[in-house]
């Protein structure tokens, strides 16, 4: 369908009708699968839709928990469709959109999405790879290519950002300080939210440099908080959303974007891409802006993906908010706080790592008026997944 | 303090990348090329990702560089690598499209652009590319 200049695009016709969370802590005490049940519970009766109305479910990639068990956790009695869909941080928003294509070709009427994960208790994302000592080969385990960094001591997502905002820095003359605006603003975010992991914990440009360095040029506060949680979301055509419990939220556009010269494999491969400084990210936005026949001024709020500082700041970028290098002054401009508020719950750096699907469950408490941090007026929200590699987005709005 | 344990070695046997650890072996550092287009494929590919072609060699270049970009890592994960240490990519000398990892003990002084150049050390009896300030 060609949109209308200048109007919204009719959308892909579904929506979310029920989000749901688990408390975020450090250590549940909890399975894996208890979280994801507890969340998607509650993602049920906050949509009004009786389990044995899902009909599809969606699984991230790396979820521990399969589809299979939370059909008998849940006691689904027909489940018609799943789908296990991107890597970790990349994967909430094509999840959403996988569910959108099951509903719109006929293969579910009900599906839900989940991401659940003991992400502090249990295996840390911040452990990284290569714990043990023989190294992946080349092409094969997901095209990991662990020969070219590990033996090198380069075994964390973390330290592959850090050579990524080092050369950002060199290239763009881009400051800790303007890194420190993006941690602030999720900080401040978390102050009304009690769920928040830094609720409670307010932080200054001082707290932030005076943390310790992890891998310069980045700081603990440049790092995500490893949790213990699980968020759900159930998606429904608009139409059947309509009688459910609370106002739909329309999914305006979901795209996915990978190109070759991104470089394969999932994380540490990515530092080997020709133009280091634009993610996927980039191509994501060409495709959803497309789709949705907005554009960045259009965005009234962003749940732009945070493992890392600097991930928002490329993202900034990225989805056109700023040329390509000046992601640093518009974070130290103000402009996170006022007309762009991104990460209205604090984000991964101060809500919780739910690798991306947090994100999604705020877009659409915001646009329904929820968010402990409303953004008054806001009626379309972006969502991002994550970064470095082939990743997604999508748009949200109000049903009107 | 515990025994630090032996740095991982990496994998010299895969059909796709065994060739730059061959090379590496006889202290010549080396880039996948097409012999189609000319064509440099790195990170290493089956095949040539502009042409096509699955002919493919590996072309020995100068192991002279520039640093890309470098972190020091102060907070300790692997416990072969003691804190602190600098990880470096270097960018090379003939492609500089084409990056290379290393590792200092320490946190030298570095500053983007400097001169960088190839040694190789022996690892468990794998010889491993390594740079360091020319």
């Amino acid at each position: 369908m060609t949109p209308v200049p200048g109007e919204r695009a009719s959308g892909t016709g579904c929506s979310i009708v029920g989000v749901g969370t688990t408390e975020y802590s450090r250590a549940s005490g909890r399975t894996a699968l208890a979280l994801a049940t507890e969340a998607s519970l509650r993602a049920l009766d906050d949509a009004g839709i009786k389990a044995a109305e899902v009909d599809g479910i969606v699984r991230c990639t790396d979820d521990v928990v399969l589809h299979n068990d939370l059909i008998e956790t849940l006691a689904l009695p027909n489940v018609e469709f799943w789908a296990h869909g991107g890597l970790g941080g990349t994967a909430p928003s094509a999840m959403i959109g996988y569910a959108v294509n099951a509903i719109r070709s006929g293969s579910a009427k009900v599906v839900l999405a989940y991401r659940s994960l003991n992400g502090r208790s249990g295996r840390r994302v911040g452990a990284g790879y290569g714990s043990q000592q023989a190294v992946v080969a080349g092409g094969e385990e997901g095209g990991r290519y662990d020969e070219y960094f590990l033996p090198y001591g380069l075994t964390t997502a973390g330290q592959m950002y850090a050579l990524i905002a080092q050369r950002h820095m060199t290239e763009f003359g881009t400051t800790r300080e303007q890194l420190g605006h993006i941690a602030m603003t999720c900080r401040r975010n978390a102050q009304s939210n009690p769920a928040a992991q830094m609720y409670g914990r307010p932080m200054t440009m001082d707290d932030y440099f005076n943390a310790r360095m992890i891998s310069s040029p980045l700081g603990l506060f440049d790092y995500s908080l490893e949790t213990d949680g699980a968020c759900a979301v159930v998606v429904t055509s608009t139409e059947q959303g309509r009688d459910s419990k609370t106002a739909p939220i329309a999914i305006a556009a979901v795209a996915q974007g990978g190109s070759a010269g991104v470089q394969a494999g999932r994380t540490l491969s990515s530092l080997m891409r020709k133009d280091l400084l634009t993610f996927p990210s980039h191509l994501v936005a060409e495709n959803l802006y497309r789709r949705a026949n907005l554009g960045p001024s259009d965005i009234d709020v962003a749940q732009l993906y945070d493992c890392f500082t600097i991930t928002v700041l490329v993202q900034l970028e990225d989805y056109g908010f700023c040329v390509k290098g000046e992601g640093g002054p518009f974070a130290a401009s103000g402009a996170l706080d006022t007309t762009l508020p991104i990460n209205t719950s604090g984000g991964h750096l101060s809500e919780a790592y739910m690798h991306g699907m947090n994100h999604v469950v705020e877009g659409v408490r915001q646009l329904r008026g929820e968010s402990t941090r409303p953004v008054p007026g806001a009626e379309v929200c972006l969502v991002s997944s994550g970064a470095p590699p082939a990743t997604s987005a999508m748009i949200l709005t109000v049903d009107r | 303090m515990a025994q630090t344990p032996p740095r991982p070695t990496p994998c010299t046997t895969d059909p796709d990348t065994a060739g730059f650890w061959a090379a590496a072996q006889q202290e010549q550092l080396v880039v996948l090329t097409c012999r189609q287009c000319r064509s440099v494929v790195h990170l290493p590919r089956p095949r040539c990702t502009q042409c096509g072609s699955e002919e493919m060699e590996w072309t020995v270049v100068s192991g002279r560089g520039h640093l890309y970009s470098h972190t020091v890592v102060y907070h300790q994960i692997h416990p072969a690598f003691p804190v602190p240490y600098t990880v470096v990519l270097v960018s090379l000398e003939e492609y500089p499209e084409v990056r290379y990892t290393g590792y200092l003990p320490g946190a030298p002084d570095l500053v983007a652009g400097v001169a960088m150049n190839v040694f190789f050390e022996s690892l468990d009896g794998v010889s491993l590319p390594n740079w360091r300030s020319a």
